[in-house]
């Protein structure tokens, strides 16, 4: 999650032909790679789809930090292998619908700044929905930054120790309460600041009229 | 553990399609009942605790691939209909990052929704019995993930045929998984032998998870007990 700010930074700084794409055909194409993954059941059409998301990763110059991103879920695909039995087929099948769906949307973010992505979508979801999702990634940012803070802090002081996890557990809660407490101070103080801003309940978007 | 972190095209269609469903009815109604003075009021606290959500789900602990959801405190916080609306957020979120499919968002929502809003009234309940919050917060936790990840176990087991007719597509893989590999036959009228193992992966997840619904109950009760400290009134506890 530390690496949202680097991602919205290569979506919005860097410059390709996938950068240039209108977000809506981007999104497009993301739910044609969906579709393919739901109904794909073969492993070199999946090859195929990975090689194609490969070769646009690449070429798109999103920067190669960003790749971890989508090696992240498989963490999770591991669980499958105790519920297949043990079958390679089924396990390949599941880490490559895992990495092409992980590397299309990493993709996607990577190439289109949020507030594109939001507009596209506010054209098909309700308002109030899209502003939560607005917010809710607005508030990412706020947070990251104060649990930077708050870690350094920790660290400073000796708050995480492994010989001490009774009181690491503790300090890490503590962190997690004040990161709760700080953000529902910043909510409260974005709303605010909203207002005075001549929020009526809609966030508009450049270039909306 | 209860976030169902298939990948898509995993789940059967039609179980799927019914999550996104009945999520966004449910969604429409909230929103519909709740008053718009008080849902845009209220939507930048939504936001945030969305975002802490989906901060404590990216801390991952790596052994036992678990993570911890916060959505019982959430619930406390936000209430039942707003933490139904800060869950669909936050798999939206998620499942951008990889964290579940895209198609699984409607799924996760109303088993995460499950577990916020179980713990919210549970939170209540043993308020009102022990008057204690240490007590309160942690069973309410322990019971509210429980019954979560019990649901998502059913919602993984709908998908048993599913699962087997994948693992029995394979005659359209490649010739490098085929070599080495025995002609299996079945004899004429025999059933072929059950691949997906359910009694496998529950065995997996219900220990796991045991470890996970402890950590999380702990962490609740030391964030809950943070914030009565430092702000009371966003508990909203009487007596």
């Amino acid at each position: 999650m530390i690496q949202l700010s680097y991602l919205d930074y290569s979506a919005v700084e860097r410059k390709s032909f996938l950068h240039r794409l209108s977000p809506t055909l981007k999104i497009i194409g993301m739910v044609v790679v969906l579709f393919v993954i739901v109904t794909a059941r073969n492993l070199p059409g999946l090859f195929l789809l990975y090689g194609i998301l490969l070769t646009l990763f690449f070429t798109a110059r999103v920067p190669a930090k960003i790749f971890s991103l989508t090696l992240y879920p498989l963490i999770f695909a591991f669980l499958f292998i105790f519920l297949s039995g043990f079958q390679i087929f089924f396990i390949l099948l599941i880490f490559l619908k895992v990495l092409c769906g992980s590397t299309g949307v990493v993709l996607l973010l990577a190439c289109t700044p949020y507030p594109s992505i939001f507009s596209a979508l506010g054209r098909v979801l309700p308002s109030s929905f899209v502003m939560a999702l607005f917010l809710t990634y607005r508030s990412i940012f706020i947070l990251l930054t104060v649990l930077e803070n708050t870690q350094n802090a920790l660290y400073l002081r000796g708050g995480i120790q492994w010989r001490h996890p009774w009181r690491s557990l503790i300090n890490i809660s503590n962190a997690f309460g004040h990161l709760i407490i700080q953000g529902i101070g910043a909510s409260e103080k974005m709303y605010e600041s909203m207002v005075l801003r001549g929020f009526d309940g809609k966030i508009h978007y450049r270039g909306e009229q | 553990m209860s976030h169902i972190h298939f990948p898509d095209g995993v789940l059967p269609v039609w179980l799927w399609a019914s999550g996104f469903i009945v999520a966004i009815l449910i969604g429409t109604l909230l929103l519909r009942l709740t008053k718009k003075e008080e849902l845009t009021r209220r939507l930048p606290l939504l936001g945030m605790m969305a975002a802490v959500m989906v901060l404590g789900a990216s801390v991952e602990i790596v052994p036992i691939a678990y993570h911890v959801n916060l959505t019982v405190i959430s619930g406390i916080l936000l209430g039942p209909s707003l933490l139904f609306l800060a869950t669909f957020v936050v798999n939206i979120i998620l499942a951008l990052f990889g964290h579940g499919g895209i198609t699984v968002i409607g799924l996760n929502t109303l088993v995460l929704s499950i577990e916020g809003v179980a713990g919210y009234f549970l939170f209540r309940f043993f308020w009102r019995l022990l008057r204690r919050l240490t007590f309160a917060a942690f069973f309410a936790t322990f019971l509210a993930l429980a019954i979560s990840t019990f649901a998502m176990i059913g919602v993984v087991s709908l998908g048993t045929s599913h699962y087997e007719e994948l693992i029995h597509q394979e005659k359209g893989g490649i010739i490098g998984f085929e070599f080495g590999k025995e002609k299996e036959t079945h004899p004429t009228g025999a059933l072929p032998e059950k691949e997906v193992n359910l009694k496998r992966f529950i065995s997996i997840i219900l220990p796991l998870g045991f470890i996970g619904w402890v950590l999380e109950g702990i962490i609740t009760v030391l964030v809950a007990r943070y914030i009565q400290r430092l702000r009371p009134d966003l508990l909203r506890l009487t007596g």
